[in-house]
């Protein structure tokens, strides 16, 4: 059901909006001009899953990328048939935009611990209409080399120096 | 078709000129003969009608002149047309034995000449490049003989008549054969010159627009214009040089072709007023002079022809000239059934520009022993599996497949031995079906239908590829049609009764049931209407619009307008989105305007700016309401349906049920919980409702409830073959990447080969379908085929009998997988570099 009818207002597009709103504010789509973003507003997806259900499985790949509207979720991994939680993932968060790229397994399982709402992008989608962008490419792998920077940046700004085994994983923005 | 022993590529253009065309062209120079001497009477008939008939005013002769005048056009007109076809007749059977022979011989050619052609080189190859080929083979022989015999007739008879008036009024063509194409080359080079110029005016133009932001930023609008401004002049000079020159070409043809009467009356005149020139024969030259104009100019024009095609036969032909690399067959011996044993010995491939891709490979496997080919990308491993599965020419050492060398084998010793499944594994347009005997079929053509595949073997390699539950969805969203599965309805019926009882409650979050009281967010705005399937076309979805009994009923309910200009902001909204993009059926997903209307859709769009609602045209308000109709809110999420206009509709669908009952109570059966809905997929009809989620994981849990009811009703087999039907689309893109996997490693196992290559077969597969493959090659075909796997993963190699780890195109590790492990070499660092 469409949330603009559950809040009972007259609006005739309002998931779309939303949905346009949303992926303006998440730094994978930053460098996409408004028009072209459109389109991938329109592709995405509202999906709604229940406490427990899997969002995506360890090993699968499932090609989609989420924003969590509402609801959060465990990221998990599983080594040796134990299930070790990572962290949370709470409303307003976006990942999966580097399955978006090519194909790739999961490292991690997402298990939803409330119930939830999210906003998908297929990977499927996302290539067809990257083909009619094509000058879009340059962009959007500028979004990418920034995210990952980004990422590592933060990380050794935040390890302690102490952790050994820390020091000899850096450096994941040399690849 | 003719086989030839000349290459189809060294076959010169006239060699198809006569051939098998031998015959027709016999008979067209017989119709050509008489044609011409039906086209000589008339100028006869003229002379004697005017000096004989007119003259000497005799009744009779006038009738029997005309009558004779008119028997000869008939004629003449009549065998025309039958030249016409007897020269379409063979153009068409040339081109059509062109394009099979070229397209028999190009999909033999070696990959490496793939990798360098364009698709589109090649298409516009066999689609257009060919057919001036085939319409020059048409006319090769009638159009000179007609037109030359033509004109020494009529030449022959002019000269009879007068010579000297004849050579005159003959002696202006030879004038327009030369000036008339020394102009047309002119306004040729001006054409070329004004192409090249538009492209440098266009390009200009281009960068001016996208740099605008600097040209308003530094104000250099003066200096663009300047330069705008010169390209712009130089394109006025070619513009107005090109123009002369054309029209030139026109104006003197036409001067020429009137200089002829002209010169006739003038000189033909005189010798008519001096009696030398009979006033009959005087006409009969103006009439043969208009006459002759025609045959010089398709004379002209058949030489254009007759260059056209010659070089463009030529350049096609000699593109795809190349030998091939592999015997199709060889009907000197039966085709080999081999054990499947492989023995390569200082193997080594170097490309034509001279890379050395492999270097020395040495390594044997018994018959069905498995050996895993792992390295880094670009270490050779895909490269040796394709030249042991005889898809690349090595250059230098042996493979031998059961003894036999794989240089020396035919395609179809292959075809006989062995399975392939590639990296990236294409699938063609048709069913699943069809795709999965697409291997096997080769085998069948070999061997006849001895080999015909059973259902069994079908599902059994669906389930072993793990497709079998996709193919069985594929199943289970078709609409069965009243006449080909009736009986099946019943079973279906008690399924969903089961369903309903086991599941019903479990899985209510993931489908919405039809419930006459709600309304469905994921059925159109016509099943919410009806919530029941039409038993007459009137009332189909493609008949509603123009059912006055069911317009009536919209604007009773008040409905009409709302629907029309719900469509209408469907429309926008698309439109706004979408217009600028090429359309893909994967954008239409989403929206109820299909990938076929989207011209329609996007015109209407563009009127809705500029024009009232209630002003449009009938036609494109029908198709505003056809599109409403269609419109599901829960998956067409551009616009949201207004919740006043879904409670009118929700009052609307009790309305109808009431006026229907009354005036046609047999149109409609609306939705039972006992009856079977013919216009729903099996799906919707065991769920009785409609599913709500596109979450795979939630889909695969409906699934699986359903698999088991339907397990108990026993027709699960039904279904699949059902699902077996499903259209995978053009290169299969219906289907997903693991799907197209699955099933590209279903129709090699169908076809159970001796040896079996597969390169990076798993690769788009999730783990679980992935261990379920590697499963069944340790255990169904471990001893039954040899197995050679190229292999990105090194968790599952394990198993195999022998692991050649390469780099650099050389084996630089071989033996199983234990010793490798334990000789702690570049595998264990491979496998540690995983951990």
């Amino acid at each position: 059901m469409s949330l603009s009818a559950e809040k009972n207002e007259p609006c005739q597009t309002c998931e779309f909006q939303e949905n346009l709103k949303i992926l303006r504010e998440i730094y994978f789509f930053s460098e996409i001009p408004i028009e072209s973003l459109k389109v991938f507003a329109y592709l995405c997806t509202r999906e709604k899953f229940r406490e427990g259900d899997y969002l995506f499985t360890q090993d699968d790949d499932d090609g989609q990328a989420f924003y969590i509207i509402s609801g959060s979720a465990d990221l998990i991994y599983s080594r040796d048939g134990v299930d070790q939680i990572i962290r949370s993932y709470e409303p307003g968060i976006f990942f999966g935009g580097l399955t978006l790229l090519g194909n790739t397994r999961r490292l991690f399982s997402m298990r939803a611990t409330t119930e939830m709402i999210c906003l998908i992008l297929s990977r499927d989608k996302f290539s067809r209409a990257m083909e009619q962008f094509p000058a879009l490419m340059p962009g959007m792998f500028q979004s990418i080399v920034d995210g990952i920077r980004q990422w590592e940046e933060q990380f050794l700004a935040d390890r302690s120096e102490g952790c050994v085994s820390c020091q000899k994983k850096i450096g994941v923005s040399l690849l | 078709m003719k086989k030839s022993s000349i290459p189809i590529v060294k076959q010169p253009l006239s060699s198809w000129v006569l051939g098998e065309n031998l015959k027709l062209q016999i008979i067209l120079v017989l119709i050509i003969a008489i044609t011409v001497f039906a086209r000589v009477i008339p100028l006869e008939m003229q002379k004697r009608i005017i000096n004989e008939a007119i003259n000497l005013r005799k009744m009779d002769l006038l009738f029997l002149y005309c009558g004779i005048y008119l028997v000869a056009v008939l004629l003449a007109s009549g065998l025309k047309y039958v030249i016409t076809i007897l020269q379409t007749l063979i153009s068409e059977r040339v081109l059509a034995n062109m394009r099979k022979g070229l397209f028999e011989h190009l999909i033999t050619l070696p990959l490496s000449f793939y990798r360098k052609a364009q698709p589109g080189m090649v298409v516009s190859a066999l689609v257009t490049e060919l057919t001036s080929a085939g319409a020059y083979v048409g006319q090769a022989i009638s159009t000179p003989i007609i037109n030359i015999l033509t004109l020494v007739t009529f030449a022959g008879y002019l000269v009879f008549q007068n010579w000297l008036l004849a050579v005159i009024s003959f002696a202006i063509y030879p004038i327009i054969i030369f000036l008339i194409p020394m102009l047309q080359k002119r306004a040729n080079l001006y054409n070329k010159k004004r192409v090249d110029n538009t492209r440098i005016l266009s390009s200009r133009i281009g960068e001016a627009i996208t740099g605008i932001h600097e040209i308003q930023g530094n104000g250099t609008f003066r200096v663009e214009n300047n330069r705008f401004g010169k390209i712009v002049d130089e394109m006025l000079r070619i513009r107005i040089i090109w123009t002369l020159y054309k029209q030139g070409v026109k104006v003197g043809n036409n001067f020429f072709v009137n200089l002829g009467p002209f010169i006739i009356f003038i000189l033909g005149g005189y010798l008519a007023m001096n009696g030398q020139l009979e006033l009959g024969a005087m006409v009969a030259f103006l009439s043969a002079q208009e006459k002759l104009y025609d045959p010089w100019k398709e004379l002209i024009d058949f030489y254009q022809v007759y260059m056209d095609a010659s070089v463009s036969y030529k350049r096609t032909m000699e593109y795809f000239d190349m030998p091939v690399e592999f015997l199709l067959e060889d009907h000197s011996r039966p085709i080999y059934d081999l054990d499947g044993s492989i023995e390569v010995k200082d193997l080594s491939f170097v490309t034509d520009s001279g890379i050395q891709l492999l270097e020395n490979i040495s390594l044997s496997l018994k018959p069905g022993e498995t050996l895993a080919l792992v390295g880094f990308s670009g270490s050779g491993k895909s490269t040796l599996a394709l030249c042991i599965g005889q898809l690349y020419k090595y250059t230098d050492g042996h493979i031998y497949i059961g003894e036999k060398e794989v240089a020396e084998m035919t395609k179809q010793d292959m075809v006989n031995n062995m399975g392939f499944v590639s990296q990236s594994p294409f699938i063609f347009s048709g069913t699943i079906e069809e795709n999965l005997l697409y291997s096997v079929s080769a085998l069948q053509d070999l061997k006849g239908d001895i080999l015909l595949t059973s259902l069994d073997d079908k599902i059994a390699v669906l389930h072993q590829t793990g497709i079998f539950l996709d193919v069985l969805r594929f199943g289970l969203n078709t609409i069965l049609s009243r006449e080909s599965h009736a009986d099946l309805t019943e079973q279906l019926i008690r399924v969903r009764e089961n369903f309903k009882r086991e599941y019903g409650q479990k899985l209510a979050d993931y489908f919405e049931f039809f419930d006459e009281e709600r309304f469905l967010y994921h059925a159109s705005v016509a099943d919410n209407l009806f919530l029941g399937s039409a038993n007459t076309p009137d009332f189909a979805e493609s008949g509603l619009i123009h059912n006055p009994y069911f317009l009536e009923f919209l604007s009773q309910a008040e409905l009409a307008r709302p629907l029309i200009s719900l469509g209408a902001e469907l429309i926008k909204q698309t439109v706004d989105i979408l217009g600028s993009l090429s359309p893909d059926a994967i954008f239409f997903e989403q929206s109820p305007i299909t990938l076929e209307e989207w011209d329609d859709a996007r015109r209407i769009a563009d009127q809705l700016k500029r024009t009232r609602l209630n002003q449009m045209h009938k036609n494109d308000q029908d198709y505003l309401l056809r599109l409403a109709l269609r419109f599901k809110p829960g998956s067409h999420k551009l616009v949201s349906l207004p919740p006043i206009l879904e409670r009118l509709i929700l009052d609307a669908r009790s309305l109808f049920r009431e006026k229907i009952a009354l005036d046609h109570p047999n149109a409609f059966s609306f939705y039972k919980i006992s009856e079977y809905i013919y216009t729903q997929t099996i799906l919707n009809n065991i769920l009785f409702g409609q599913v709500t989620t596109s979450n795979p994981k939630a889909l695969d849990l409906i699934n699986q409830s359903i698999i088991q009811l339907i397990i108990e009703e026993d027709f699960l087999e039904t279904i699949v073959e059902i699902g077996m039907q499903f259209d995978v689309g053009s290169k299969g893109d219906r289907l997903s990447g693991g799907q197209r996997q699955k099933l590209a490693i279903a129709r090699s196992f169908l076809k159970a080969p001796r040896l079996m290559i597969m390169d990076e077969a798993t690769s788009a597969l999730d783990n679980k379908s992935q261990t379920r493959i590697q499963n069944l090659i340790d255990t169904r075909w471990k001893g039954k085929s040899t197995i050679i796997s190229v292999v990105h993963r090194l968790d599952i190699i394990k198993n195999y009998d022998k692991v050649a780890v390469m780099k650099a195109g050389k084996i630089i590790e071989l033996g199983s997988y234990d010793e490798l492990i334990a000789r702690k070499g570049v595998l264990y660092e491979l496998v540690g570099g995983k951990k």
